[in-house]
């Protein structure tokens, strides 16, 4: 039987899982913009606009510290990073791109060997998605196989009904259990119809025929064309839901410290820069083609996935208006 | 806590045992694991490389330098020219630094026993090749000739200059020894030239012979055309990639090439492997 929630039972949900200790992420403004921050009360959750980051860092955030240190005259102490302090989280109103990625990063995060912090902070966040009812130029995720209606990683989703509040339909056992958990905030689904989902203006993709011809165009001079004017500034990949690019540093003094994982960019000039000064990829054309080629050739070949959700960010955002989607259009009517 | 065994950042510590300054800016750091049950169980194969960390400068990725017949203790190479590099070259006998590894794949030593073997090797490179010219030294029974060819720039710049002393005074071992014009001192005792010219002008043969090439893109450049000249195929050539990283672990998006992790399809590959890979390393 289909659930249905109010949208002031909604927030009061928010506050019912605060009140339990648990730390709520969601849409909230943050002066003109909005971003997934946590939320104090449910008043605070935003249900109308796309945040301008995305959720990946309820997963993998920014910055994390893998290890603290301290030098002493025995020699140095090592302390590992308390896993366990990560709270149990309750993300709400993912949008399909956002919440879609997630599983998309467990691929590259669970494979040969175990990243504990990603994979303790997947264990402990519960995922109530949100479908779309609006669409702008820039969303695209019906190109690379999702949809605004998709509730790929969500365990609860929820779907705008006609008239007010939503339908929610549990897709994990974390989920069900929320479901049970708060029934007396839930009515039984009585005929309601939901708002039609939202229908991003690019519509699908081959991509196929992309990944055929990334895979024998490695050289070409559409390379050079794009990437000319890209700034190397990894905007893309900082509000990109799958970018996991990642460097290991040394932050603190020469008594104690530590060591942290912090977002990194395949576009930054110094990324591949070997200590010898050769950089196997000296040019921003090569870097950016690493970036097209590592989400829809090399990733598909390595874990059979799409390293792109189509939650548009990277043409949005673009300081030199360099739109992802053109280039795929175009690599499209090359192959 | 993270269970300490599966925080995979975690670096085993080790203790420096010896320091040798192998030339004005290039350190070999001998290190011994801090917890004894490492110490016990602690194995690689020659070809596999580590994170060593200097702890408030952070990681640097080199090979393991020393063989895998020799237990107990592991060896770095590297040249001062980074926060971390110049952090671990300033660390002295007794203090701290951080291991993680071993990574990556490694030469396939079995499949050379009964064969003759050519090490190629310029400047800095000699390390991911000591290893294996040790290990090899170490079973020396199992393989046929064995020649070294290894060139610097100046006679100042070639590493381990015991042990070439001691290759070259070994009668299983042909070492050709080369710097380029103008590098030689007065002492000098061996060749004059870019390491793939003197290769090409020692001329080993290549019947049942493999080659291990490592050096500066411009030295492997060269080096494997002479290679082919002397009849090598690119299958009996192997070499390794030496591409920045961080993770090791094929997470961290920074060495591939191609659809190739390097920390984790490599770092040792063959020509025919090398050859096959978008040409951007």
């Amino acid at each position: 039987m289909t659930k249905t929630i109010s949208e002031k039972n909604l927030r009061l949900l928010i506050d019912a899982l605060a009140r339990q200790g648990k730390r709520i992420v969601g849409p909230k403004s943050d002066g003109p913009i909005t971003l997934y921050a946590p939320l104090a009360d449910g008043e605070e959750l935003v249900l109308d606009e796309q945040p301008r980051r995305s959720a990946k860092e309820t997963f993998f955030p920014l910055c994390e510290t893998i290890l603290t240190y301290e030098k002493g005259k025995e020699g140095v102490t090592v302390t590992n990073a308390d896993c366990s302090r990560i709270p149990e989280t309750v993300l709400i109103g993912a949008r399909p791109c956002d919440a879609a990625g997630a599983p998309v990063l467990d691929a590259v995060f669970a494979w040969d060997t175990n990243d504990p912090f990603f994979l303790e902070r997947r264990k402990k966040t519960t995922v109530l998605g949100l479908a779309c009812t609006r669409a702008d130029e820039a969303c695209f995720c019906t190109a690379v196989g999702l949809s605004p209606a998709d509730p790929k990683g969500a365990d609860l989703f929820l779907t705008p009904l006609v008239g007010g509040g939503f339908a929610c339909e549990a897709h994990s056992e974390k989920g069900e259990t929320l479901l049970e958990t708060h029934a007396g905030l839930l009515a039984t689904a009585d005929g309601e119809k939901s708002l039609p989902a939202a229908e991003p203006t690019v519509g699908t993709m081959n991509l196929e025929a992309i990944k055929a011809w990334l895979d024998t165009h490695f050289e070409d001079p559409l390379w050079d064309e794009i990437a000319a004017r890209c700034a190397g500034c990894g905007t893309c990949a900082f509000l990109c839901p799958v970018c996991h690019c990642f460097d290991i540093v040394d932050e603190g003094g020469e008594i104690r410290g530590a060591r942290r994982k912090s977002w990194d960019a395949c576009g930054f000039g110094k990324f591949t820069q070997h200590a010898s000064g050769h950089n196997p990829r000296d040019i921003q054309p090569q870097r950016f083609r690493n970036r097209v080629m590592h989400k829809f050739t090399y990733y598909q070949d390595k874990f059979g996935q799409t390293l792109c959700t189509g939650c548009g960010r990277c043409l949005r955002n673009c300081p030199a208006g360099i739109d992802l989607v053109e280039v795929l259009e175009q690599i499209q009517a090359e192959g | 806590m993270c269970e300490a065994s599966k925080n995979i950042y975690l670096p085993h510590l080790a203790t420096i045992e010896e320091i040798i300054q192998e030339t004005h800016d290039i350190r070999s750091l001998k290190l011994i694991f801090q917890d004894e049950q490492v110490r016990e169980n602690f194995t690689f194969r020659a070809g596999q490389f580590a994170e060593y960390s200097a702890f408030g400068a952070g990681e640097s990725t080199f090979c393991i330098a020393s063989p895998p017949t020799r237990k107990g203790y592991i060896e770095c190479c590297f040249r001062a020219v980074g926060r971390v590099t110049e952090a671990l070259g300033s660390l002295e006998v007794g203090d701290t630094v951080g291991v993680r590894g071993p990574y990556g794949n490694a030469f396939p030593i079995e499949e050379f026993f009964g064969k003759n073997l050519v090490f190629v090797a310029g400047g800095i490179a000699l390390p991911p090749l000591r290893t294996v010219i040790w290990n090899c030294l170490d079973l020396r029974e199992k393989f046929g000739d064995i020649t070294i060819v290894y060139g610097a720039r100046t006679e100042n710049d070639l590493v381990y200059k015991r042990e070439l002393k001691e290759w070259q005074e070994r009668s299983d071992v042909r070492l050709v020894k080369t710097v380029d014009p103008g590098g030689d001192g007065p002492d000098w005792d061996g060749q004059v030239g870019f390491v793939p010219n003197v290769l090409g002008e020692a001329a080993p043969s290549a019947a049942n012979t493999v080659a291990l090439v490592c050096g500066p893109p411009i030295m492997i450049k060269f080096t494997l055309p002479e290679l082919e000249k002397l009849g090598f195929t690119d299958n009996a050539i192997y070499t390794t990639l030496e591409n920045r990283m961080k993770c090791g672990l094929g997470k961290c998006g920074r060495c591939n090439v191609g659809n190739v992790y390097v920390c984790k399809d490599g770092p040792v590959f063959t020509a025919a492997q090398v050859k096959a890979m978008p040409q951007e390393f």
